[in-house]
């Protein structure tokens, strides 16, 4: 779709003559409204189809994760209880049933090959684990990337200088070896660290990689929108005002960065599912019984001539979830500024 | 052979390219592939691999059944071996260097075997004694020459110092405490280099089957390069290395100077040897199916996977080329006994444990039957030990018996240790953790599931400060004697003893039964001692394991070779 100009440079609130084609036929009171920024977005976000589709999926999607457990009870749905019955043993323990999937009414989406476990159920719970993993993940990365981005944007000098070496380091090392490399040793690390056990520590670990490696990629946009605010009218303002580097920051700054942070951030949250999903691959990820949407994808691969629909519904719905998301975050970029950081 | 197994099936990493890769399916060429008498020779046989290389070409390191089959087929002679033939038979030993199986003095404490001549190196010159000699020598190296069997060490006459260890360090230790004359006189050779006699520390009546393990082969001294031995190793076998590079292939050519008259049992038929390594485990099982080009002269040098089994063996155009056997392994969770000491405990846990589940996981009817000890049920000799019906003092069905299990653990008076499940990692490993997680939740018992990297797992587990309480293993018999496996796994001077097992009892029968001359009784001892051990639940036996193969339509001479569970790599052909 084509997306409206806007300028890149944000003001408090902006006019703009409202188009007469929105306003009701007739209207007398045909006026000109002062919108703000926010209005302005969701008004041609609302406009756009497929960001609505996408948010709505995005949103029943979190629910679903949030209420799993709810919902599992619901539908009577247990992932970790076998059932053994749909199993044939003489075909090697592969469900019975249409295309081997085990579909019947009490498994709608099928039974895992050999264990005989609920695949809806381990989506459900799953999906709880991929989005944790994610969303923590995006948070972390925006809260640090913006801090740390602003920061080293305004105050410039020996400090931006040290810190965006650093960043340079961090970027340089390659994520996916780190992360195999120091999964073990960090591990425990963890565990001995913060006395998590089991998954939580590996999940700490996942997050703790996934954000140490990521944020200076949007700390390096936040500090590139920096070093052009700060030349600004409002900002020199406030220096003049006697505000301390603090405030203007955090005050002056950060509030007119979200633009390029939240499509950032509905980018990167994708990204990190389907890094964790490359991750399950590799044998990094939770340990059994639980299960990520990853982890169920790498198992299920070399079932795709044996029982297909246990490759198709996980990769679908790991497909669809990655799509919304950038879909959306494409929305957002266009409805907000299409200038603005082409992350 | 055998001895340790990581997993229920080796597995390699599946990438979702290997999706689109070998998603072609390929038209069978009618030719069934079976295996003709006499075989033809020439042609290139391909072995298609997910390992990166062959663990260990050195003969002294070398100690996986499949490994030990394949350089024993090309580049290795041993003094003895086992018979190429189908069945039980392919236990029986034959001559292979050595002009007879040997000649033990009354006692069986010296052995003698004579070398038959125009046994030669590739380079033409003949195999004598002393490099038979230096070859043992290199065992004892144990700090360079390391994984390999270490029976050269338990049995030859060499005095141990206070600790047990043997004061005889290998032929790389310079220093003047290196007891060269005791390693000099266990190992005798005659002046003409053609007879070499062993003196053992005790009688061992089946020493003779000891030597069929490469470890107890040549190796020329000037060619030794210690550890980097494995990569460019010299054959005295009908075949050569002409190149070796790891993750890509090893490529075996004729050996020029290997005398066929020497070697009655290698008819050596294909003109060139070709195995290719780091492949993908589902791409092997896809090739093998589709059968075409170079592909239907191939075997897969590992086991099937579950996920193609019920395809592979419903398919009537696979008939001929599939095989579906009994591998040499009996599949145990070994309960660490340090860390679980009250019997009861141990019981409960063998009691709530879902074997049947397990099973299924594995693959069903393919993955074989449910395993009731440590000796496996296709031995000579096995007896039930009857562990599921009465050794646990009561009946135990195949799902467990969770009621029962909690009995156990509230009559022991002690609460349950906190239990860690040590595996090495794997798709269907994963499955397995996850199900046993399950069935021990049943009984109220908590499990934590610990993957450990393939290739890392032994190193791990063997270190008791490191290994959880129950242990995931796997085992095969050396040779056709339970001595290779009861001792081994359970008896405190056990080489591979994960549980940790001890009990002054059962070491005391272990050592009399390896002294026992008469087979017949000796067998009938690993028996009782195998039901002793199970139950105190000193393991928990899970799957008397099966595998499954494929060879390509033009493979001939192809079948399960029992003593290895593998190929009969001197065999095969390839019939175009």
């Amino acid at each position: 779709m084509s997306s409206p100009h806007f300028p890149s440079e944000v003001e408090e609130r902006i006019l703009e003559e409202v188009p007469s084609s929105t306003l009701p036929e007739g209207d007398p009171d045909k006026q000109i409204a002062g919108r703000s920024l926010t209005q302005l977005a969701w008004a041609r976000l609302k406009r756009d189809h497929v960001a609505m589709v996408a948010l709505v999926f995005i949103i029943l999607l979190l629910l679903v994760a949030m209420f799993a457990p709810l919902l599992a009870n619901l539908l009577n749905i247990d992932q970790y209880q076998p059932d053994r019955a749909v199993l044939d043993d003489a075909t090697g323990g592969l469900p019975t049933g249409w295309l081997s999937s085990g579909i019947s009414w009490d498994h709608p989406l099928g039974v895992e090959p050999g264990s005989g476990r609920d695949i809806a159920g381990m989506l459900l719970f799953g999906a709880r684990i991929s989005l944790l993993i994610a969303v923590t993940s995006t948070v972390l990365v925006v809260i640090l990337g913006v801090a740390i981005g602003a920061a080293t944007g305004y105050l410039g000098g020996r400090f931006d200088a040290v810190v965006g070496r650093t960043m340079d380091f961090i970027l340089i090392f390659p994520l996916l070896l780190m992360l195999i490399a120091l999964s073990d040793p960090l591990t425990q690390r963890i565990e001995s660290w913060t006395g998590l056990a089991g998954n939580n520590s590996r999940i700490v670990y996942i997050i703790f990689v996934f954000v140490f490696f990521t944020w200076p990629y949007l700390a390096r946009i936040v500090r590139g929108q920096v070093l052009s605010l700060r030349e600004r009218e409002f900002v020199e303002s406030a220096v003049s005002m006697g505000s301390g580097s603090r405030r203007i920051i955090f005050k002056e700054l950060i509030p007119n960065l979200w633009a390029p942070v939240i499509v950032y951030a509905t980018l990167a949250l994708p990204s990190f599912i389907a890094a964790e999903a490359a991750l399950a691959f590799l044998g990094v990820g939770v340990v059994p019984p639980e299960v990520t949407w990853g982890k169920m994808l790498s198992d299920s691969v070399v079932y795709y001539t044996s029982v297909p629909t246990y490759l198709f519904i996980p990769g679908t719905l790991l497909f669809l979830v990655v799509l919304a998301f950038n879909l959306f975050g494409d929305s957002v970029r266009d409805a907000l500024d299409p200038r603005a950081g082409r992350v | 052979m055998g001895m340790a197994k990581t997993g229920l099936r080796a597995t390699a990493l599946v990438g979702v390219g290997a999706l689109l890769l070998t998603a072609c399916g390929g038209s069978d060429d009618g030719d069934d592939g079976s295996s003709t008498d006499g075989g033809q020779a020439g042609g290139t046989l391909r072995i298609l691999s997910i390992g990166s290389k062959i663990l260990s070409l050195d003969p002294q390191r070398n100690y996986t059944g499949e490994d030990l089959a394949f350089a024993s087929g090309y580049l290795t002679r041993t003094l003895t071996q086992f018979t190429y033939e189908e069945g039980q038979g392919g236990w029986t030993l034959q001559p292979d260097m050595a002009t007879d199986l040997g000649t033990p003095n009354e006692d069986a404490s010296q052995w003698e075997f004579t070398l038959r001549d125009g046994v030669t190196w590739q380079d033409g010159s003949e195999v004598t004694c002393d490099q038979i000699k230096y070859g043992v020598s290199r065992t004892f190296a144990q700090t360079v020459i390391t994984g390999g069997p270490t029976y050269a060490i338990s049995m030859l006459d060499i005095p141990t110092d206070a600790d047990g260890n043997s004061t005889y360090l290998g032929p790389y230790e310079d220093s003047k405490d290196n007891n060269v004359e005791a390693f000099d006189e266990a190992i005798g050779c005659s002046e003409d280099g053609k007879t070499i006699t062993f003196n053992l520390n005790k009688p061992v009546p089946d020493f003779n089957n000891a030597v069929t393990l490469s470890s107890f082969s040549p190796v020329p001294e000037e060619a030794d390069t210690g550890e980097d031995y494995e990569d460019m190793i010299v054959s005295n076998g009908p075949y050569q290395i002409e190149s070796y590079k790891r993750d890509q292939e090893l490529v075996l050519v004729r050996n020029p100077n290997w005398d066929s008259a020497s070697d009655p049992a290698r008819p050596a038929y294909p003109d060139e040897v070709i195995v290719e390594f780091g492949l993908d485990s589902n791409s092997i099982d896809q090739r093998l199916i589709a059968s075409t080009s170079d592909d239907a002269s191939a075997v897969q040098m590992q086991a099937m996977q579950a996920d193609v089994l019920n395809q592979v063996f419903t398919d009537p155009q696979l008939d001929g080329r599939r095989w579906n056997e009994a591998s040499p392994y009996t599949l145990y969770i070994a309960i660490d006994n340090k860390q679980v000491t009250n019997v009861m405990h141990r019981q409960a846990l063998a009691v709530c444990l879902d074997r049947a589940a397990r099973r299924t996981i594995a693959g069903g009817d393919y993955a074989g039957a449910l395993a009731d000890g440590v000796i496996k049920n296709n031995f000579l000799g096995y007896e039930p030990t009857g562990m599921w019906d009465t050794l646990l003092g009561a009946p135990i069905p195949d799902e467990g018996d969770p009621e029962y299990g909690m009995q156990l653990i509230e009559d022991s008076g002690e609460p349950m240790p906190t239990i860690r499940y040590d595996y090495a990692q794997s798709s269907t490993s994963d499955k397995i953790a996850a199900s046993l997680v399950e069935s021990m939740k049943r009984c109220d018992i908590d499990v934590e599931a610990n993957p450990i990297d393939a290739g890392q797992y032994y190193g791990i587990v063997l270190d008791p400060a490191k290994r959880g309480a129950l242990i995931n293993g796997g085992w095969g018999a050396d040779w056709g004697n339970a001595s290779t496996v009861v001792p081994e796994l359970l008896a405190s001077f056990g080489g591979w003893n994960l549980s940790d097992y001890s009990n002054p009892e059962f070491d005391k029968e272990a050592q009399a039964a390896l002294e026992n001359l008469d087979l017949p009784s000796q067998t009938q001892q690993w028996n009782e001692l195998n039901a002793l051990a199970m139950s105190e639940a000193a393991v928990i036996p899970t799957l008397f394991e099966n595998d499954q193969r494929m060879a390509g339509t033009d493979v001939g001479g192809a079948y399960i070779w029992a003593p290895y569970g593998s190929w009969p790599y001197a065999q095969l052909s390839v019939e175009e």
